[in-house]
């Protein structure tokens, strides 16, 4: 789904753009923001079709905003990907619930890594 | 609000081992700038990357790497603390905080944001350590930088209270600004979890402590001041009575 709209949220402006670079460059239209608040303002306006989520994030966890999201059926529906520090300490089957379809590894994934997960979650 | 050593130390319940930083702690604190330069190295590494993407590349790699170091000097000086012995001297707070503007800009400006001095008349000196309070005021800085919004400016701020006695120095930051009440209502509901693997790095308190310990050592105090769009952090420090004993 070459061109789908990818929301990135992630509170280290350099991360951001790192993941926003690395998939524009495979044909994805990227949106960042760096906070929770922002992120439902952003899935409110743009829809995206995937959301790339950090775990711990400024003034909230991302797991305040995907109990946010899976309270309306809208947003609830969206794939997400959590992308953290804190994968070993995660398990997909438990987020699985959340609309949690992938976990990254920061310590561990390649650029590359990323747009394989997008897709895969766009299938 | 103030906080004594006491209250350091309770707000970094769990995370000291033998009244010092956890190396768990301190190993998650260092891996976000670690993860961040590995990151942009592979993707040099592709080649994949334009000419200008490269530069601003590896200007992010050498920045965070900079900071990385100073988060890993602060930790060896504060676990140092107790087995030295430290000069306090009267020292020109306003000129101590031009040197940090100046040290600190080219980070701030490769973050799209500014850092400034307001200080609103000339202040006295203070009573100091002159590394020991530079340590605290670009830790102070650096943990701004984080949570200031694009475009804004970071203020050090110099204030002067108890009739000349106590001099303030502090880092406000403009961060998120929580304007109407369906935001702040939302804002409730993004309430952090109480789980200490959830807390923020940065606001794993490890940063306070080691601010609050240099502060200590100066029989300074540390403290916070939140306001609706952002925070002030702060170290407090005796005026020097040199002058008046003149």
């Amino acid at each position: 789904m070459n061109g789908a709209s990818v929301l990135i949220v992630e509170d280290d402006n350099w991360m951001a753009e790192q993941h926003a670079r690395v998939l524009t460059g495979s044909g994805y239209k990227t949106t960042i923001t760096l906070h929770a608040l922002a992120a439902i303002q952003a899935i409110d306006d743009i829809h995206p079709d995937v959301i790339i989520l950090d775990v711990l994030l400024t003034g909230s966890t991302a797991f305040a905003l995907l109990h946010e999201l899976q309270s309306y059926g809208d947003t609830g529906k969206i794939p997400i990907i959590l992308c953290t520090n804190l994968a070993t300490e995660l398990s997909l089957d438990d987020l699985k619930s959340y609309g949690v379809k992938r976990i990254l590894d920061k310590t561990t994934m390649k650029p590359d890594d990323l747009v394989a997960a997008v897709r895969s979650v766009l299938l | 609000m103030s906080a004594a050593k006491g209250e350091h130390e309770q707000s970094f319940n769990g995370l000291l081992v033998n009244g010092l930083p956890s190396l768990i702690v301190a190993a998650h604190e260092l891996k976000s700038p670690l993860v961040l330069v590995r990151q942009l190295s592979l993707m040099l590494e592709s080649g994949e990357v334009s000419i200008e993407d490269q530069k601003r590349m590896l200007r992010q790699i050498s920045l965070t790497s900079e900071r990385a170091l100073r988060l890993t000097s602060d930790l060896t000086k504060s676990i140092r603390l107790s087995d030295a012995l430290f000069n306090l001297e009267p020292i020109n707070p306003q000129q101590l905080c031009e040197d940090i503007v100046r040290e600190l800009t080219p980070l701030f400006v490769a973050h799209d944001r500014k850092v400034k001095l307001v200080s609103r008349r000339k202040p006295p000196l203070i009573v100091a350590n002159r590394d020991l309070l530079r340590r605290i005021i670009m830790n102070f800085s650096d943990n701004a930088l984080h949570y200031a919004e694009e475009k804004t400016a970071v203020e050090i701020q110099i204030n002067i209270f108890n009739a000349g006695q106590t001099i303030r120095l502090g880092v406000r930051d403009y961060g998120p600004a929580l304007l109407s009440n369906a935001v702040s209502s939302l804002s409730g509901k993004l309430v952090s979890s109480s789980s200490q693997i959830h807390a923020r790095p940065l606001s794993s308190g490890l940063g306070l402590y080691i601010v609050g310990q240099f502060a200590d050592a100066m029989n300074g105090q540390v403290g916070m001041t939140r306001h609706r769009d952002g925070a002030t952090f702060y170290v407090d420090l005796q005026a020097s009575r040199q002058l008046s004993l003149l």
